[in-house]
């Protein structure tokens, strides 16, 4: 029976979505500490106000990260959430589970918490919500000697890496995102478990540019696959498509009857470089004028594929937050060769390169876009070694400040204003 | 000339105890010895926490240090 009258929050369960506040009433039956949690909800909604208070001192021995600390602000009327701490489990590579895995996390969390969970966090991780501090050392004993797995990043740290599905589902990965991703996982452990930076630092790795998890606007760090040669087109196969013989987007539209496909009005027309073309009944494409968009191989899959020569893009400074609105990574490096012989190196130098500066200059609570944003795009470029090319900028600069160093201008900033004078007169 | 790893932990440990805030960022340690890497500073700092002389404060999106003792504890503080 419930505890608390909570009339507003009954309300949720009006409408033809399930809703979360079924899920928790359901969850109370074994865990009375849920009821509470709808106490102090329904106390929010009437007072306007949050009644969490955040923050604190909470954590496992040797980690600066990965647990969440939660406190009521009126513990005495609910008692059952006075601690209700939030800790973040490291997910798979591309988010893998077993059946067997996810009974166990569950099982280990009804042990120990509140039973509720939130699958993912927006950075990836398995978040466990709801516990006591007593009950944070025992939990993470057990997820990490019987579990084999580990807690992920908050705060100030490395966030919990994350990638697409790669090569273990998709044609287009043109790297493995999975390998980059467990093999930077354990090449920054200390990273992620323990403060480092002015601020959090997000890692996201995608395989192709149809960048299925999101790296260019999550990520401070995205590294996005693609390929340096030309796309791979099947004449024969092109043919078939605009015959009708071959469904286009694999046949993902076929629900509807949205008519003949027109390879101009739903490839050639939507190409964002235009630098596609039908010559007779052949495709035609200015490979130096593609940006990777991907549209043409998604429409046509069997006709067209990456080129061979694979590799990934790096973009870097993008965040979503509440405040200040979101904000896309920039492009900073065309293409970086992701290799697995050299355990990465390419990408790893890069990464500290980046991390070695942002430290240094960002400041605190500033995610490297906005640091990258304050000092501009040529400092950062500068810093990180990288000449400008022009799909660095979306269009030509807009104002007359052109900020040239004096190595750049012939005879450098020293002149004499009397001769300078004597021709051009005042 | 950079500092000593056991001059830096006691210029750090210095500063935590005497700043007038409680809790501070790890930026806020650079100025201990401006000759000394931020990484190398970071790295002295959680090596001060695993010792017991500093303890983490985090917010859940940004973390802190403190000297022990002197962190804000919201366990034990009861609410309205």
């Amino acid at each position: 029976m419930a505890k608390h009258d909570t009339p507003l929050l009954d309300q949720l369960e009006s409408g033809p979505w399930p809703s979360f506040v079924s899920d928790l009433k359901r969850q109370a039956e074994t865990k009375p500490e849920c009821w509470d949690i709808l106490g102090q909800l329904e106390l929010s909604y009437k007072d306007k106000i949050t009644h969490w208070k955040h923050g604190g001192i909470v954590g496992v021995f040797g980690y600066g990260g990965g647990i969440v600390g939660r406190y009521s602000d009126v513990p005495t009327q609910f008692p059952g959430v006075e601690h209700f701490h939030t800790v973040r489990v490291n997910q798979p590579a591309s988010k893998y589970y077993s059946t067997e895995n996810l009974r166990a996390i569950c099982d280990l969390w009804e042990k120990y918490g509140s039973g509720m969970t939130n699958m993912h966090g927006s950075t990836g991780d398995l978040v466990l919500l709801g516990t006591r501090t007593e009950n944070l050392e025992p939990f993470f004993w057990d997820l990490t000697h019987e579990l084999k797995q580990d807690l992920g990043g908050s705060g100030s740290n490395l966030r919990t890496p994350s990638c697409c599905l790669g090569q273990s589902r998709c044609e287009w990965a043109c790297y493995d995102t999975q390998e980059v991703c467990y093999h930077l996982t354990m090449h920054y452990q200390d990273e992620i478990h323990r403060p480092a930076f002015p601020y959090k630092f997000k890692f996201k790795f995608s395989g192709c540019p149809n960048d299925c998890v999101a790296a260019i606007a999550r990520s401070d760090f995205a590294l996005i696959g693609g390929w340096k040669d030309d796309i791979r087109i099947d004449q024969a196969a092109v043919k078939e498509y605009v015959a009708g013989n071959y469904p286009s987007n694999g046949g993902a539209h076929s629900g509807r009857d949205w008519g003949a496909f027109d390879i101009k009005k739903e490839v050639l027309d939507l190409c964002p470089t235009g630098c596609m073309w039908m010559e007779g009944d052949e495709l035609k494409i200015d490979n130096a004028e593609c940006n990777r968009c991907m549209h043409c191989i998604n429409v046509m899959p069997r006709a067209l594929r990456p080129g061979k020569e694979k590799g990934a893009t790096v973009c870097v400074g993008a965040k979503a937050p509440i405040l200040d609105g979101a904000q896309f990574a920039t492009m900073i490096i065309p293409f970086v060769k992701v290799d697995k012989e050299s355990e990465f190196q390419e990408v790893i130098d890069v990464i500290e390169n980046i991390w070695d500066w942002w430290m240094e200059v960002g400041k605190n609570r500033e995610r490297v876009g906005e640091t990258m944003q304050r000092v501009g795009l040529p400092t950062f470029l500068s810093v990180m070694g990288v000449e400008p090319v022009a799909q660095h900028v979306t269009e030509p600069r807009s104002n007359p400040y052109v900020f040239w160093k004096e190595e750049e201008v012939e005879g450098g900033f020293e002149r004499n204003v009397a001769e300078f004078r004597k021709k051009h007169a005042m | 000339m950079a500092m000593s790893k056991e001059e830096l932990k006691e210029a750090i440990v210095k500063k935590a105890l005497n700043a007038p805030k409680p809790q501070l960022y790890i930026k806020d340690f650079y100025a201990c010895d401006p000759d000394s890497k931020p990484r190398v500073i970071k790295n002295v700092a959680n090596e001060l926490v695993r010792e017991g002389k500093l303890t983490f404060w985090s917010s859940g999106s940004t973390t802190m240090y403190a000297a022990k003792g002197r962190a804000q504890n919201e366990e034990g503080k009861k609410g309205e």
